[in-house]
């Protein structure tokens, strides 16, 4: 059974149609790479995904689960948040909480979920994942005497202390100064090795050939191609898909 | 003579401190109120709300001040402040705590639209509820925000009571100009200035107090 099942997902932003109808389905394990020019509604998937938007038609499925289906009412806000909890999102400008500290950021949401019980569980786990992304002399510094990539890594650590089904990545190093993208590609690289279920929208495409298994091209709010990473980057088929790459790969 | 005028003057600046203090236990939570009727969906609610702030904001305190004392028994023929030195002090309270809401109001607002979008989007993929994340994420950066514009205002409080003299609020001021007709002296008005600034260096200290401690993170 696929982790996930997105089927026919449209959204429109007043009157101009972001995503036309997109379809896919992912395993657990695999990482995805999702890639395509600013206003092809990468982003905008994702945020459907994690119900930050709500998708105007579709459905989205995880382990069998009908999670979302656009065609039925709106659920209570209790009922989304537990939804929400299967998707991690790494957004591209960190979004740290600054008045704590980065093992506090990590903490914060398993603690309120737990009620206030197994805190010391909770805190063993944060030093761990923060351990994981190299960050053990950092935990007791706050968001603003962190460095760009190490916030990144933070937040990282953050979202996958709620052992999330299906980990997100907004272009998780596009905010970043070139010198510091190594360090978060890097972690992200051990997430995929460890067989982390993910979905990266990117812009590095060395990367998202290397470490993806799966790429999807967008375009235009559709998926205009889909096939293994290698494949998809070093021969694409669609006409377009070729022309973007190029345009990435010889540009700016 | 001076400790007479002391005395006299200190006697006034309780009734200062009291209307001040009163103002702000009051106005503090109304304001935050009205901020969150001024963003209501609703035009029903918010379109009256943004009226009444513009008309506080718009014209003078000692004009509210003289309408909300007068108004009623001018215009509805009602003795609702009676003819005590606390009635006239409860409607020079009122006035303020009016006014100073409706200001605060707008502090608030600026501060809640200045936390960035990311923050509360950040708690909400983390599944937190509305209320935790008002509490845990936003409520902090929101008090460190708004501790600076909110402390001008409460400075200006303290120089605004003042003005509840027109409705013949015994505070300082009016304690130190009855001198001039009682003894022919003015030097006690100008002693007033010596009370307030002692009091606004003091809250100075407290509010640079508070920033200091909010200062840990950016």
């Amino acid at each position: 059974m696929p982790i996930l099942e997105v089927k026919d997902i449209k959204k429109k932003f007043d009157n101009s149609e972001i995503l036309k109808g997109i379809s896919f389905d992912m395993e657990e394990g695999q990482a995805i790479s999702i890639i395509g020019s600013s206003g092809s509604g990468k982003t905008t998937l994702l945020r459907c995904l994690n119900f930050l938007e709500r998708a105007d038609e579709g459905t989205i499925t995880v382990r069998g689960e009908k999670l979302f289906d656009a065609s039925l009412p709106m659920e209570s806000a209790d009922a989304l948040r537990e939804k929400r909890l299967h998707f991690g999102m790494v957004f591209q400008q960190f979004n740290l909480f600054p008045q704590y500290t980065a093992l506090e950021n990590v903490t914060l949401a398993p603690g309120l979920l737990s009620g206030g019980q197994d805190n010391d569980a909770i805190i063993k786990r944060g030093k761990e994942l923060l351990d994981q992304m190299g960050l053990s002399d950092r935990m007791d510094n706050y968001p603003h005497q962190l460095s760009g990539g190490q916030q990144q890594r933070v937040a990282i650590a953050r979202a996958l202390a709620l052992k999330p089904d299906i980990l997100c990545f907004d272009e998780p190093t596009s905010a970043l100064d070139p010198e510091l993208t190594g360090e978060v590609l890097r972690v992200i690289r051990e997430l995929a090795n460890k067989n982390t279920t993910m979905i990266i929208v990117t812009h590095e495409m060395a990367f998202a050939r290397d470490v993806a298994d799966e790429v999807i091209f967008m375009d235009g709010g559709v998926i205009l191609e889909k096939g293994p990473a290698k494949e998809v980057i070093n021969n694409p088929k669609e006409e377009r898909t070729r022309q973007f790459l190029s345009s990435v790969q010889s540009g700016s | 003579m001076f400790w007479t005028v002391t005395l006299s003057l200190l006697e006034g600046f309780l009734a200062t401190i009291k209307l001040f203090a009163l103002t702000l236990v009051f106005s503090l939570p109304l304001g935050l109120l009205i901020c969150f009727g001024s963003m209501n969906k609703l035009p029903l609610i918010r379109v009256p709300i943004r009226f009444l702030i513009w008309v506080v904001r718009g014209t003078p305190l000692m004009l509210q001040l003289l309408i909300i004392y007068y108004g009623p028994g001018i215009f509805l023929r009602l003795n609702v402040w009676g003819t005590s030195t606390s009635g006239r002090f409860m409607a020079a309270l009122i006035a303020f705590v009016i006014n100073y809401a409706c200001y605060f109001s707008e502090i608030y607002r600026g501060g809640i639209q200045s936390i960035p979008v990311g923050q509360y989007e950040a708690a909400q993929v983390l599944g937190m509820t509305r209320w935790q994340t008002f509490k845990k994420v936003i409520l902090l950066q929101l008090i460190k925000r708004i501790v600076p514009p909110i402390s001008n205002e409460v400075i200006t409080l303290v120089k605004d009571t003042s003005l509840a003299r027109v409705i013949a609020v015994y505070e300082i001021i009016w304690n130190g100009q009855a001198f001039i007709k009682s003894s022919g002296i003015i030097w006690p008005l100008f002693y007033t200035g010596a009370f307030y600034l002692l009091f606004s260096g003091l809250l100075t200290l407290l509010f640079r107090y508070i920033e200091k401690k909010l200062s840990y993170f950016r």
